[in-house]
């Protein structure tokens, strides 16, 4: 069986590869930073007191929760030009990924932030701190630092849904593969190079996370 | 300084609260005690509205909590809470749990937070502590910081909600000794507690309370030798034969 597997054209592949890769990195690097943010906002919208404001990040989260990211990406690719919102194919993707995303990631610190003590709202808010302050200097700081696990599961979904993107023309790892494949009629060779770079990518995020991890529990001087 | 004009609060209910009338001065020290579910905790927690009251009216320093138009904010920077469980930020280090809110709220530049910050630490007997994190402390060390960091915020009153019970009992006596000395410095102060050497050392007045009443209000002498209230003369006789 390995008698057929052409190493040689994956070598000459390898810088639509690369390309591929650093796509997928940048994409999915654009669509954490906006999927953190989103997810942190519509998370604290859900727990705010605004009874209005809760229910539109209610709204958000179930809808792109129960809805498949294919059937999202098509939607902001085919459905918006009509809407006349003009996107290119990138912005399109890290659209929907970082839509998606953020969603998911809304729960994730959720959970983090109902698991902080109470006492720690307490006493924030004993001390002056108003809303905000206390989510910038005491809740989310601690509560980033439980989810880190579930966060970097997301993020690790999130690298692996990019992958979607090829589907709207988008020239990132997964579509480079499917070039070779379709190019050299080499889909073995094509797909596996694709899987061992994502999974060059976990190696790494899996690495900051632990990384990341440790730091805090030393700065919490466990 | 603090005065409680028919003050009711109910938990859904449950009426926590009854027709609490009370004015407590500035550099008075007021001891509360009281069998537990007797609404101790919640009339001082009235104060800085971490609990909202359903009827009556309370007025800290001629602001009035319940009101709308009150700047809860600046209402709270005059007051300093210590709770029970001590509630430090576990994610800071000791500095920066005192310094947050003098630089969050109050603006007062980082430089000299800090300084004042060292200068509280040192008064609370631990200013070699101050880069540590609270998981780094015993219990009494962080119920010292919690102090600290209520004084950081230089205010008018400090409140204290049983801060020695969550205390190991060779704890206790540094976190008194502290607030022994704040008293005579004349904070205003208002403790829930059953420390009773506390309350005969540097109470100016022993407040008695019994579901949600305050049913007797007396100087520490005439409180203990003299309670006049039926429910007082049990609640002690408890207490003090376990001492």
């Amino acid at each position: 069986m390995l008698e057929h597997f052409s190493f040689r054209v994956i070598g000459q592949y390898m810088p639509l590869f690369l390309r591929g890769l650093w796509a997928t990195c940048w994409i999915s690097g654009i669509s954490i930073f906006f999927a953190l943010l989103i997810g942190i906002i519509a998370c604290g919208l859900r727990l705010s007191k605004g009874r209005f404001l809760k229910k539109i990040a209610g709204i958000y989260i179930e809808s792109i929760r129960s809805t498949p990211l294919l059937a999202q990406l098509y939607f902001f690719y085919f459905g918006l030009p009509t809407l006349h919102v003009n996107l290119n194919e990138v912005q399109t993707g890290i659209l929907a990924l970082a839509l998606n995303s953020g969603a998911y990631i809304a729960e994730i610190v959720r959970a983090g932030i109902v698991s902080i003590p109470s006492g720690q709202v307490e006493a924030a808010t004993a001390y002056g701190l108003n809303y905000l302050q206390r989510m910038r200097y005491v809740i989310l700081p601690q509560a980033l630092g439980v989810t880190i696990p579930a966060l970097l599961g997301q993020f690790i979904v999130l690298v692996k849904d990019s992958s979607l993107v090829s589907l709207i023309s988008v020239l990132e790892l997964t579509r480079a593969g499917q070039l070779m494949a379709s190019e050299r009629f080499m889909p073995a060779e094509g797909f596996f190079t694709v899987a061992a770079f994502y999974l060059l990518i976990y190696y790494i995020l899996k690495y900051l996370s632990n990384w990341w991890q440790n730091r805090l529990i030393y700065m919490e001087g466990h | 300084m603090i005065i409680f004009k028919n003050v009711n609060k109910w938990f859904g209910s449950l009426h926590v609260l009854k027709d609490i009338n009370l004015h407590i001065h500035p550099g008075e020290v007021v001891v509360v005690c009281g069998p537990s579910g007797s609404g101790k905790s919640t009339l001082i927690r009235c104060i800085n509205q971490l609990e909202p009251i359903q009827k009556g009216e309370i007025i800290v320093d001629g602001m009035e909590v319940n009101k709308r138009s009150t700047n809860l904010t600046k209402l709270r920077s005059e007051i300093g809470f210590v709770f029970q469980q001590f509630n430090l930020y576990p994610h800071l280090t000791v500095l920066e749990n005192v310094v947050l809110s003098p630089i969050k709220v109050k603006k007062v530049p980082r430089k000299e937070a800090e300084a004042n910050a060292l200068r509280l630490l040192e008064r609370v007997g631990i200013p070699d502590k101050a880069n540590d994190y609270p998981s780094q402390l015993s219990g009494g060390q962080c119920q010292r910081v919690a102090i600290a960091r209520g004084l950081a915020m230089n205010p008018k009153v400090m409140l204290f909600d049983e801060p020695t019970s969550a205390l190991d009992p060779e704890m206790i006596k540094e976190v008194l000794d502290v607030m022994v000395e704040l008293a005579r410095e004349g904070m205003t102060m208002i403790v829930v507690t059953h420390e009773m050497g506390f309350a005969r050392q540097v109470a100016d007045r022993v407040f008695f309370m019994d579901a949600g009443q305050i049913v007797e209000s007396n100087t520490p002498d005439e409180f203990f030798e003299n309670p006049r209230n039926e429910r007082t003369r049990e609640f002690l006789s408890k207490i003090i034969t376990h001492n």
